[in-house]
């Protein structure tokens, strides 16, 4: 593999877009989502069954998303306090506590695919998890109370953010990235 | 019990658009100024190119909570932190109209500035020179008199040129769209470079921001900016005629008072209205300056319609600035709209594009997902338009904003409750734009073209001037009919929303009223 010094520089600038400060061992490692997974940082808030929920669901919504680190994202931004949180929740106007805005969209997201097909999101073939997306993705769909389009449309950006939202996103779509300032490797959330 | 703080001439509540114009004006004519902001500092080096990292500059706390069938998008359209809402801002920067200064006079509908735009003008024209405009006012056939731009007009791409096509075809008129951008080095400041970061911010400063305009020349003449500092209240006298400063909370929980002559409140819209709200007492038992009952009503946000279309060009979307590349205010006549409604409408075109955030590419067609995303989302950075039609809120006393019966913040200070409707024309407006604008692009050559949900531009109202004390809160220098010593800066005082855009207008509005303070000082501060 032929990396020149450029490239190296070039990848270590990408990474760092999306770097979070993930606690390891008691010590805080700026970690990009992607490799906080790798590493099987442990969760903040998300718990293991929400957690299958939530794969499920983002990898519907837009392949790749798992792998890097859409999972840790939304939990490191959770947990956060809401005025600091880089979901587009904020934008949104979504409720807070946002930890619990995604508990309840999960919740009744699963509740939606057993009562289509009598099974968990975790075990539905393709076609039936596209069947339950599309009924959560109707314009200003509510189901038990809950606004599962607004949670359709958080969910998804929050993929989209981290499969196209970065310097690698942006080559994937051969967008040129442009940045004045890439994001420091330290932040505290 | 506070800690109270060594007097001062002028506290301005707010680091922000109006805020910065206030107290670079009032520290240069002398005064002792102190800037309290409730988020925390910024500094050019804190504006990340990123779309993710830009909510950080947004605000969502303290919460608002939003009771009518519309929002305002608060979060969106306001901003934390020093700098405000003007440091994500996109510098489009057009002018009032004369007639959107006199609605009432005029057709009998909405409400009166208490002046017309002649005496608005030197302003617009004083700070158009401050922050250095691109444009090019002999294109622009309904631009009212003002000095001519200072800079040549932004770029214009592949996107622009496309769309513009469909305008033509049409016959409606394009023009540079007038913008708070460089596109020449001026007073020392770099020009663009067309990333389209600038709802992240512009770090090199050629986007006119508070940062790189007017907070430096406020520092400059001695004036002192304090972050993390969450006002909650002003101050009155015993007889509640007088101002006698403001009491804020640092993050530890100390409370402070700061003793101020003259008083601005630069808090932006909803917090304008919530702390006069907040600091009523036996003299003032609905809010200060509230006799008759105003504050926090005529609450205004533009509906906004997003146009995105797919092209068979490569249209460069990703060059150029964020809030566009050309401008269409054919359809401001105010009468002249085919469904009827009330108000003005203008189209911003050619806005750069990014794939994520909730103007990116993905937003535009959120029924898309799975495998299929990936081939829209190539799609559109190479082939995607797209465009905004602003629409005129007509001044509803019943859209309002108001103090929470049952949450406060962590200060204790109820948090705002807003209800708010779209006015009726404002929503028959809407629905031409949103016809009009699939039919431009259609015209223009689109394969596709489709519309989204009505957004919320702007926040503006809750604090409106007017004439007459008893249906307004403010006079013609936004300045309390009810407490001499107490201004108010922002977009909340505007009477009327217009299709325009506000930050010009909350700067030009600013500055009219520091000027009056500083001349006017002895009278003010009695």
């Amino acid at each position: 593999m032929n990396l020149t010094r450029r490239a190296v520089i070039d990848k270590a600038l990408k990474s760092s877009v999306l770097c979070l400060g993930f606690s390891v061992g008691g010590v805080t490692l700026m970690l990009t989502p992607e490799q906080a997974r790798a590493q099987q940082v442990v969760l903040r808030t998300l718990k293991p069954d929400q957690v299958k929920l939530l794969e499920a669901l983002a990898e519907g919504l837009v392949p790749g998303s798992v792998k890097l680190g859409v999972t840790h994202f939304i939990d490191h931004q959770v947990s956060a306090d809401p005025g600091d949180c880089l979901l587009i929740a904020k934008y949104l106007q979504a409720p807070v506590p946002y930890a619990d805005f995604y508990a309840a969209g999960l919740k009744v997201a699963e509740g939606m695919a057993q009562r289509a097909t009598g099974k968990s999101l975790t075990s539905l073939d393709a076609a039936a998890l596209e069947g339950v997306i599309k009924e959560m993705s109707k314009p200003d769909a509510v189901v038990d109370g809950y606004p599962i389009f607004l949670f359709y449309l958080c969910l998804r950006s929050d993929a989209v953010d981290v499969v196209y939202g970065t310097p690698e996103g942006f080559e994937k779509l051969n967008v040129p990235y442009m940045q004045h300032i890439l994001p420091p490797e330290k932040w505290d959330a | 019990m506070p800690k109270t703080l060594e007097a001062v001439d002028v506290v301005i509540v707010g680091a922000g658009a109006a805020g910065s114009v206030f107290a670079a004006t009032l520290a240069e004519a002398g005064k002792s100024v102190v800037v309290l902001e409730r988020g925390r500092d910024h500094k050019l080096t804190d504006l990340y190119s990123s779309q993710i990292w830009a909510r950080r500059l947004k605000w969502a706390a303290p919460l608002v909570l939003e009771e009518g069938p519309d929002s305002v998008w608060p979060n969106f359209n306001s901003g934390t932190g020093v700098g405000g809402a003007a440091i994500h801002h996109y510098a489009v920067w057009p002018r009032y109209h004369p007639e959107d200064f006199r609605e009432f006079s005029l057709y009998g509908r909405s409400l009166d500035w208490p002046f017309e735009y002649s005496e608005l003008r030197p302003y617009y024209d004083e700070v158009q020179k401050d922050v250095g405009m691109a444009g090019d006012a002999s294109k622009e056939p309904w631009r009212p008199p003002g000095a001519p731009y200072e800079l040549p007009p932004v770029l214009v791409t592949k996107h622009g040129q496309v769309i513009a096509r469909g305008f033509e075809a049409l016959k409606m008129r394009t023009a540079p769209l007038p913008m708070a951008v460089l596109t020449a080095p001026y007073k020392g400041r770099l020009p663009c470079i067309w990333d389209g970061w600038c709802d992240a911010g512009c770090p090199i400063g050629s986007l006119a921001n508070p940062l790189v305009v007017y907070l430096p020349r406020a520092t400059q003449a001695g004036a002192r900016i304090v972050a993390n500092a969450a006002v909650t209240r002003v101050l009155t006298d015993s007889t509640g005629k007088k101002a006698t400063g403001v009491e804020y909370h640092t993050p530890d929980g100390e409370s402070v008072v700061q003793p101020a002559s003259v008083v601005v409140l630069c808090a932006f819209t909803i917090e304008n209205a919530r702390l006069m709200l907040n600091s009523g007492g036996s003299r003032h038992p609905n809010g200060l300056g509230n006799k008759n009952g105003l504050v926090g009503r005529y609450l205004m946000s533009h509906p906004a319609v997003s146009v995105s279309g797919l092209f068979n060009e490569e249209m460069q979307n990703a060059i150029g600035a964020t809030g566009g590349q050309l401008l269409c205010q054919d359809p401001y006549d105010k009468k002249s709209d085919p469904s009827g409604a009330f108000g003005s409408r203008q189209w911003e075109i050619g806005l750069a594009l990014k794939p994520n955030d909730l103007l990116g590419i993905a937003m535009t067609r959120p029924d898309i997902f799975g495998k299929s995303l990936h081939d829209f989302m190539l799609d559109g950075a190479r082939h995607m338009g797209s465009m905004v039609g602003v629409c005129e809120d007509e001044p509803l006393y019943t859209n309002r904003v108001d103090l929470s019966k049952t949450t406060k913040d962590k200060y204790g200070m109820p948090v705002a409750s807003i209800k708010y409707q779209i006015s009726p024309e404002g929503r028959k407006l809407w629905a031409t734009a949103a016809a009009e604008g699939v039919k431009i692009f259609k015209a223009a050559g689109a394969r596709e073209a489709w519309h989204g949900p009505p957004g919320g531009q702007h926040i503006m109202g809750g604090t409106v001037m007017g004439n007459d004390p008893a249906k307004s809160v403010l006079n013609s220098v936004a300045q309390s009919h009810e407490v001499k010593n107490l201004f108010v800066g922002g977009p909340s005082v505007f009477p009327t929303s217009s299709c325009i855009n506000s930050t010009f207008t909350a700067h030009a509005m600013s500055l009219k009223s520091a000027k009056y303070i500083a001349s006017n000082w002895g009278a003010v501060k009695a």
